[in-house]
């Protein structure tokens, strides 16, 4: 059921419920101050993060509790700890139905995704990646001299699998981010099979990072993990990560899984003790409750569809979203209206070239959350235009 | 109980206890529902081996450190975002200890990190780096990793870093790396020493970049010692590596950080923040504040490691001058056989250290009961019967 926008006015509480006040009374307000101008700290009172697509709920119950009990062991190397480094890929091993062999830690994915431009690209081997995209590919090449094709995505916000696969000759890695951010949308199984195939074939020296960061998110059922395509071949590798719908932005764990000699290479690459214990004493927890990922997933559907369905009423048009986010045509720089929500106490996501004069990338919070944003979204893109009085006009499904 | 804490091994049935004396304030102050789980006693753990093998500090972090994190945390919140705004936090804070600006300081996901970073930014296949053959191995490490070239320097007859024949080889050097004190011999470079090396690597070498891992600086005993931080904040071709996970008790948090000129710094912090988990901000935040904590760890350490070496010293093993939260004893034995054996009775001690495997072992300082036990394993072992004092 559509929540009519004189709910959102509702909604908006004098006192929204903001970070916890010791954090705010600790950090949030010298944080405030010390950046000035017009955008508020992220962490202040009240101000609305829907920038940097974080779980708003944070870890569940299980990982915050496992999490207390490791705090016995914060003096030892996480070798050292209970549950160990070891205990935590076994985790995701099993979670993953693969073997710890397959799996490599990350300081969050951003450690691995600069590992694999290190081992697979060079000045003679280039980068190819999609535009936009998630950056920290290229960026690590630009900072390496490597250099970069970027394929830009198609009118729906697709990744370009076939312009994708026809600049991979000669190149040393290629970037695909399933589900894509900050497009959102999302490629089926046997699409990536095809691509990945494809190149295999066509240029077989040519790794290929997948990323699935999003892959909890996902509801699309011709989607699938790739992670039988890493298992598959030598030089394919998924990458995951526990920011997202595990709710660990703050513990920094991503994991790349493929064969054991692609997994060697990362942890010879990989920082020393990479790993914080208490996040691996979390993320050992948080992998053992499925069912909290599935509730997480039935949330975030949820809300997607709801702010999904309010940028629609508003006219604008919004891709098929598979992750925690949205990429909305807002038809107006995303810089202006990032600047414009700020001042209002929300954050959204950063621009992104070459889509940035029209688009925007806003996350998903709480459908609460999302009402509050929705009362300042409307003001900001309706400018001189009335906010109706109820929307209640037939909702279209998200496309 | 804060003057008791620097007694007390952080067992499991210490941690109830603190732990009920924290939440209780924290249950009133906030009602966290997550509060409620720090009520919860941990479950049985099996006992493990006596950790000495990774110089770690038995304690861990302090009572007030574990409260910030609890606190920060408190309602799970923060573990969800990204910690951007806490690392400027903690950047601030240890900026404020050592009364530099916030531009004198990088941090890393343990000053390991920040050494990579250090070979990463100013060597390459023309512009060596230089350390020591028996010194921390993360720098020689990882210049094997991105093809630049390691000049090994052995050690002079004590067992110091040769720190003349260190600057003779800075020539045309990228990156000169002195662990001062020095990982795994223990020893100690005094301040007028360090002064004169990185006056001559100056000379001898402009362009290279002195970079000093002082991560057991909070261990040392010996007044000769002076920390080069100061000179490190004016001087843009020195840079001080420290971290968190020795003497403040953190080395399950990932926190190191680095003191140096704003531009040097500026282009050490080339990965960015990324890599630095919120836990381990806030807790690193809350213990560059604690110097007391600092200073009764370091007591503890030095009376349990007197202990140790006056215990190997009477059963006829010598060890260097130990300015460290270890030591490094000539066993008169392979390192390999002394290890296993004592695998065997329930010690971990450490890895093989070429070229001194033959007859060298590091042993890492636990609490002073601990190494009571961990000297009747190693009398069985080395076959003597030394009496503890």
């Amino acid at each position: 059921m559509p929540v009519s926008r004189r709910s959102f006015l509702h909604a908006l509480s004098p006192a929204p419920a903001g970070p916890s006040s010791a954090f705010v009374a600790a950090r949030g307000r010298e944080a405030h101050a010390a950046e000035g101008a017009s955008a508020p700290a992220r962490r202040s009172a009240g101000v609305l993060l829907l920038d940097s697509n974080e779980n708003p709920l944070g870890p569940g119950r299980a990982a915050m509790e496992a999490l207390t009990r490791a705090f016995v062991d914060a003096g030892r190397y996480p070798t050292n700890a209970r549950p160990s480094t070891a205990d935590l890929r076994e985790a995701i091993a099993h979670r993953v139905s693969v073997r710890p062999e397959n799996v490599a830690l990350g300081a969050g994915s951003w450690e691995l995704l600069r590992s694999a431009v290190r081992l697979h690209a060079s000045s003679a081997r280039h980068l190819v990646t999609a535009a936009p995209t998630f950056e920290q590919p290229e960026k690590m090449a630009e900072q390496l001299g490597i250099g970069v094709r970027r394929v830009p995505v198609d009118k729906d916000g697709r990744i370009d699998l076939e312009a994708m696969a026809q600049a991979a000759r000669w190149a040393g890695l290629i970037f695909f981010c399933n589900p894509n951010n900050p497009t959102s949308t999302v490629h089926p199984a046997r699409a990536v099979t095809e691509f990945v195939t494809r190149v295999r074939k066509e240029s077989p020296d040519t790794a290929i990072l997948i990323d699935e960061a999003y892959h909890d998110y996902v509801t699309d059922p011709g989607y699938a993990t790739a992670v039988p395509l890493a298992l598959e071949h030598p030089n394919v590798v998924v990458t995951r990560t526990l920011s997202k719908a595990y709710g660990m932005a703050g513990m920094r764990i991503g994991y790349a899984v493929g064969q054991p000699r692609a997994i060697e290479n990362f942890n010879r690459w990989g920082i020393t003790f990479n790993q914080n214990s208490l996040a691996v004493a979390a993320a050992v927890a948080s992998l053992g409750d499925p069912a909290h990922i599935d509730a997480e997933r039935a949330r975030n559907t949820e809300a997607r569809a709801f702010t999904t369905r309010f940028f629609q009423d508003l006219g604008c048009r919004v891709m098929d979203s598979q992750a925690n986010f949205l990429f909305v045509e807002t038809g107006r720089p995303a810089r202006e209206f990032k600047e414009a929500c700020a001042r209002r106490g929300i954050l959204v996501g950063r621009a992104f070239p070459p889509l940035d004069k029209s688009h925007a990338r806003v996350s998903i919070g709480t459908v609460d959350e999302m009402q509050r944003a929705g009362v300042v979204i409307a003001e900001v893109l309706g400018a001189g235009r009335p906010v109706p009085a109820a929307a209640s006009s037939p909702s279209r499904p998200p496309r | 109980m804060p003057r008791k804490e620097a007694d007390m091994s952080f067992t499991r049935r210490a941690f109830v206890k603190t732990v009920g004396v924290g939440s209780a304030a924290f249950m009133a102050a906030r009602r966290s529902a997550w509060a409620e789980l720090l009520q919860a006693p941990a479950p049985a753990r099996a006992p493990r081996p006596l950790l000495l093998h990774n110089n770690e500090n038995p304690l861990g972090p302090g009572e007030a450190v574990l409260e910030a994190v609890r606190s920060a945390l408190g309602q799970g919140g923060p573990a969800g975002r990204y910690p951007w705004d806490d690392v400027t936090q903690l950047h601030q804070a240890i900026a404020d200890r050592f009364g530099v600006s916030p531009e004198n300081v990088v941090t890393g996901c343990g000053s390991t990190q920040i050494l990579r970073e250090a070979v990463q930014i100013f060597t390459s296949p023309v512009k060596p780096l230089v350390a020591g053959q028996l010194t921390y191995e993360e720098c020689a490490g990882y210049a094997d990793l991105v093809g630049t070239p390691v000049r090994a320097i052995p050690l002079d007859r004590s067992l110091k870093l040769d720190l003349e024949a260190m600057a003779d080889a800075a020539r045309g050097a990228g990156v000169a790396f002195v662990n001062n004190p020095n990982n795994p011999t223990a020893t100690l470079l005094s301040g007028d020493a360090m002064d004169a090396f990185i006056e001559r690597v100056h000379t001898a070498a402009p362009d290279a970049v002195v970079l000093i891992d002082e991560a057991y600086h909070d261990y040392v005993t010996d007044p000769s010692h002076r920390t080069q931080i100061p000179r490190a904040v004016k001087d843009p071709r020195l840079v001080v590596a420290r971290t968190f996970s020795k003497a403040h008790g953190m080395a399950g948090m990932r926190v190191g950080y680095a003191i140096g000129h704003p531009d040097t710094i500026k282009r050490l912090a080339w990965e960015g923040p990324n890599a630095l988990n919120v836990a381990g901000i806030v807790a690193a935040t809350a213990s560059i504040k604690d110097e007391a904590r600092l200073r009764r760890e370091s007591a503890r350490n030095m009376e349990a490691r007197k202990f140790t070496l006056d215990w190997f010293s009477r059963a006829g093993f010598g060890g260097t001058d130990s300015q460290t939260n270890f030591i490094f004893v000539d066993i008169k034995r392979p390192a390999k056989g002394f290890r296993d054996a004592c695998r065997e009775q329930g010690v971990l001690v450490s890895r093989d250290f070429p070229p001194l495997e033959k007859s060298y072992m590091r042993i890492s300082i636990g609490t002073l009961d601990e190494m009571k036990r961990a000297v009747d394993v190693f009398g069985n072992v080395l076959g003597v019967k030394a009496k503890a004092a």
